[in-house]
């Protein structure tokens, strides 16, 4: 069941180009979502400004070399390896979903614009690193949703009550769930069961993407550049926050 | 509260209850393991100890320290100190235990971690003034909690205590707690053979000076809700010296601490015209108090108040601190701001928001709205038994701090009679009370107060209510704060802060009241009172608002019937009875004591005789 | 002078929540991060600040009587006992100073129950725990009662 390309037997039912114009749909609602909220907030009118302020605040200019060391910092620290989060299991549960996503959106895009009917078997690595992806992001986002939400661990809440904050978590939680339970009905053969599925994955998924305005999916963009911009901050001097003391009262 | 959980109960068992973590709840837990070490030994506080409490930012000076290792002051010489500074009447036997043992608290201090100034030539510590040294206190109190962290059977943070309990069995003595928690929103039950309050004294009883946001800038804690005297009060047990609310003159509006610049840096306070206005109201004062009280050394605290006053109300204000005058180094200036930074940050938001550099411009001072409270130049709080060598007669009844409910014990701003504590001494009277609680739970040997389940039932449906008025009378409006049947807790706090003020002497009046005044703010109150079964809380958040209001109202009412039974002026700077403008020894050089009857729901006020101990 | 929360630098971790004396810090619905639900209880203590392993909490001061532009922030650096400000004037000047919080290891403190357990008697004594030693003087001060009730 794993290993063949659950997407593929949709066929029965469904042309093959349906299930490619709506990753590209889905595509486009991310980049549409995020300009069109970006707009609205004036978001990126904003971040000028901040920035300009900032650059008006520092003490050295950083070179361009010095540029691309930051940022590149900031990709294998906060984005490659989830520096940012400072306790272990945020990390940890973070690296899961996010490495989860990336695979199985990857997986999922090589499957159907690559192997996209029986005809056209995809090579059992592929299903099963999408089956992979599927799990890291139920296992990492399952721990998140009960244990780690801070309303949850912090405040009390009951891991069920849902708020706006959580229309990604949930939305993504809930494609995946339904992935699973659409291919493994699919793989058993009942029909009907599969269009129902598959019906309810498509709509959990079509929320998570088009959720984009109003859910956290923005914050893949806006965090590595935010954390890129702290770095600069700190290291051109614009920064508010004190330097890190040259002195230690503590005796051992 | 979510849709699968229900409210649960968890009863908690224990020797020795100690409630509320500042500085007197985590003295109090430290002396209690070392003396009793098989104990159970429960520490509940509403926030989380590591930062509870009126230290919460940290503070830059232990005003309460001896130095009697290197002769620099005497036990009796503090007693002397804070009896003239309160005109006469303090607990003398108790101001005396807490004097003689502090030195041992700062000693602790310093060996945990706490950084204390020293002075360069001498190597002792830094003296501020007489009794004060200089600390770099950031971390004060997340030193100290680490200490009762390590003392306790468990600490219950987050953990909201409304109620005391009484035994069902023997009339008059305590058996434990209820409370609730502020994050799952269950009911907790504290069953303990002792119990130490070391809760808040009270923020927030009178109208604040700022308006909106600022009104969080009180002097004294906004958490710190009255629960020492909303705890004690509604049980029996006797109070005294409410009246003695305390007014300070701080920085304006940060409220930023005084005390090292008149002392260290030897900066003066000036009117708008650069003159020393204090030496000139001298004779005005005497005419109040009598000349005896002026010859105190320090100048009281409240007469001093009272002279800032006298000049504004003259017209000679702004009043200003020259610290431009003193700020001639980088070491006073460092020593200026950290005074500032270490315990009262947003003093020095306010010279960042306002360009005010102290080295070149002055800074206005003010007296504060009133606040009452135990454990500063102030004595408010529960009459307590003294320590046994040296408590006359009629101030002890067996176990030392012991309140007059029997297994009930005080500590820090809870415990009336004793001001000058400030945080190593209120540090020290919890220690005191632990041991004291540690006898107490071994003489009880067997016998273990027993709490009433009906009491517990019905206190459980109390707790919940204000939950209950929002849910239901929710129903009845669109939207908005305006309900005709809840209240919410700050509509509740916004008018006793307001009747406080206009009748009890708050700053609007220049702290004047009288008979007729304070008769009005009983009537006021006794509405108000009606009104707190209605109040409407929308979360646990509110829920702690509004149970931190009761505690309020009770402390307000406590205050206004002492101000009305003392029929004199004691304290002029702190208010100012105008029926009877001055002080009075031949009547007044009392302690007033009052009781609540449950039953009865009377107050029954009584004055008790002040036995000086020290010449 | 309350709290506000850098939305940029928020990471919903929490701390702020568990350390606010006043219990004003809480979460957001839309966006899990924290945030101050009730400025007018917010003391400035600065707790949360100092908490938040992003620096993601910050001051204004408070509006009734604080003119905008200025900014006091923190750095409290733990292992080594410090704690260093930076103040920014509204019209510009900066200060930064550096204090020290700390003299022991945290966590170092010896437990009272640590200690040698003291004799039974000495229960009813007048010392309190480490006396006379922690005084570091003779003998605990005494004083007899002058006036009897």
């Amino acid at each position: 069941m794993f290993t063949s390309n659950p997407f593929a037997d949709l066929t029965l039912f469904l042309a093959p180009l349906f299930m490619q114009v709506y990753v590209v749909l889905m595509i486009l609602a991310v980049a549409a979502g995020t300009l069109i909220d970006m707009r609205h907030k004036g978001s990126a009118r904003y971040f000028m400004q901040a920035r300009q302020a900032s650059r008006a605040r520092a003490t050295r200019q950083l070179s361009g070399g010095e540029r691309m060391s930051l940022a590149v910092r900031t990709l294998l620290n906060e984005v490659l390896t989830a520096g940012e989060f400072h306790k272990p299991r945020r990390r940890i549960s973070h690296l899961l979903t996010f490495y989860g996503v990336l695979l199985y959106l990857i997986t999922t895009i090589v499957l159907v614009f690559a192997y996209p009917t029986p005809e056209t078997p995809a090579p059992a690595a592929w299903p099963v690193l999408w089956n992979i992806g599927a799990l890291m992001i139920l296992v990492g986002g399952c721990w998140f949703f009960f244990f780690i939400r801070v309303d949850v661990a912090k405040e009390g809440h009951s891991p069920f009550r849902l708020m706006r904050a959580d229309l990604f978590i949930v939305s993504l939680l809930a494609s995946v769930i339904f992935a699973f339970a659409w291919e493994c009905v699919q793989a058993v053969g009942n029909l009907t069961a599969t269009q129902i599925f598959f019906g309810i994955y498509l709509f959990f998924t079509t929320l998570l993407f088009f959720g984009v305005p109003w859910s956290k999916f923005a914050h893949m963009f806006y965090k590595p550049a935010a954390a890129f911009q702290r770095r600069v901050e700190e290291a051109d001097g614009s920064t508010s926050l004190p330097r890190p003391a040259d002195v230690r009262y503590i005796e051992r | 509260m979510g849709i699968f959980s229900s409210r649960k109960t968890h009863f908690v068992d224990s020797d020795i209850l100690v409630i509320g973590g500042g500085f007197g709840g985590c003295g109090a837990t430290y002396e209690s393991r070392y003396w009793g070490r098989d104990l159970k030994i429960i520490l509940v506080e509403k926030a989380n100890i590591e930062r509870s409490g009126a230290v919460a930012h940290g503070l830059s000076a232990i005003n309460c320290y001896m130095g009697m290792r290197w002769n620099e002051n005497q036990p009796e010489d503090y007693v002397r100190y804070a009896r003239g500074d309160l005109l006469g009447i303090v607990r003398e036997d108790i101001v005396y235990d807490n004097a003689r043992h502090v030195d041992s608290t700062v000693h602790k201090f310093e060996e945990w971690g706490l950084p204390i100034m020293k002075d360069e030539k001498t190597g002792h510590y830094l003296r501020e003034g007489k009794w004060q040294i200089m600390i770099h206190g950031e971390s004060y109190k997340p030193i100290v909690a680490e200490a009762a962290r390590k003392a306790a059977t468990e600490v219950y943070n987050r953990i909201m205590v409304t109620h005391l309990l009484m035994d069902r069995k023997k009339p008059n003595r305590v058996a434990g707690a209820v409370g609730f928690s502020v994050r799952s929103g269950d009911f907790y039950v504290f069953r303990a053979k002792a119990v130490i309050v070391g809760a808040g004294g009270a923020s927030h009883i009178y109208r604040p000076r700022a308006i909106g946001e600022g009104t969080g800038r009180t002097w004294y804690a906004p958490w710190s809700s009255a629960g020492a005297y909303g705890l004690l009060i509604p049980i029996g047990a006797k109070m005294t010296q409410m009246e003695n609310r305390i007014v300070l003159a701080r920085f304006k509006d940060g409220y930023g601490p005084v005390g090292a610049w008149f002392l260290l840096l030897k900066s003066v306070a000036t009117n708008a015209r650069g003159e020393e206005y204090e030496a000139k109201w001298l004779e005005h004062t005497k005419a109040i108090v009598g000349e005896k009280y002026t010859t105190s050394h320090p100048f009281p605290t409240c007469l001093r108040n009272h002279a800032m006053l006298e000049e504004m109300k003259a017209g000679n204000g702004p009043i200003y601190m020259q610290t431009q005058a003193v700020l001639d180094s980088r070491e006073k200036e460092e020593i200026g701001w950290e005074d500032f930074l270490d315990m009262t940050i947003g003093q020095a938001v306010v010279w960042a928001s306002q360009n005010i550099d102290p080295k070149e411009k002055p800074s206005e001072l003010i007296t504060t709205e009133p606040y009452v409270m135990g454990s500063h130049a102030t004595c408010s709080g529960a009459w307590g038994s003294g320590p046994e060598d040296c408590a006359p007669d009629d101030y002890q009844w067996g176990y030392n701090r012991m309140t007059t409910v029997e297994g009930l014990f005080g500590a820090g701003d809870t415990m009336g009679g004793t001001p000058h504590k400030f945080s190593s001494g209120s540090f020290t009277e919890g220690r005191l009370a632990g041991k004291s609680a540690v006898r107490y739970v071994r003489d009880l040997k067997g016998d273990r107060p027993q709490i009433d389940d009906n009491e517990i039932d019905q206190l459980k449906q109390a707790v919940y209510k204000p939950l209950e008025n929002y849910k239901l009378g929710r129903n009845e409006i669109v939207a908005g704060t305006v309900s005709p049947s809840y209240l919410l807790p700050l509509h509740g706090l916004q008018r006793l802060e307001k009747l406080m003020d206009e009748y009890v002497g708050g700053y609007t009046t220049f702290y004047v009241t009288s008979e007729k005044l304070l008769n009005r703010g009983l009537e006021l109150l006794a509405m108000l009172k009606e009104d707190l079964s209605h109040l409407g809380a929308e979360d646990l958040h509110q829920l702690q608002r509004a149970w931190e209001l009761h505690h309020r109202v009770w402390t307000a009412e406590s205050v206004t019937r002492h101000t009305l039974f003392r029929e004199e002026t004691r304290w002029p700077g702190y208010y100012y009875r105008a029926d009877h403008p001055k002080l009075d020894d031949a009547q007044w050089h009392v302690f007033t004591i009052s009781r609540y009857d449950a039953k009865t729901g009377e107050w029954q006020m009584t004055k008790v005789p002040v036995h000086h101990i020290v010449s | 002078m309350p709290t506000f929360v850098y939305m940029t630098r928020c990471d919903g971790c929490g701390e702020c929540v568990d350390i606010c004396p006043s219990d004003i810090m809480h979460i957001d619905k839309t966006y899990r991060r924290s945030y101050n639900i009730e400025p007018n209880f917010c003391w400035e203590c600065y707790s949360c600040v100092k908490a938040c392993p992003q620096h993601a909490i910050d001051v204004r001061g408070y509006s009734d009587f604080a003119p905008l532009g200025h900014s006091v922030r923190v750095l409290r650096e733990e292992d080594k006992g410090t704690v260093s400000w930076k103040i920014r004037y509204r019209d510009g000047r900066v200060k930064e100073f550096t204090f020290a919080i700390r003299t022991t290891p945290w966590g170092s403190i010896k437990a009272p129950s640590e200690y040698a357990a003291p004799d039974p008697g000495s229960l009813d004594s007048l010392l309190l725990a480490h006396e006379p030693e922690a005084l570091m003087i003779e003998s605990l001060p005494t004083l007899i009662a002058k006036k009897k009730g």
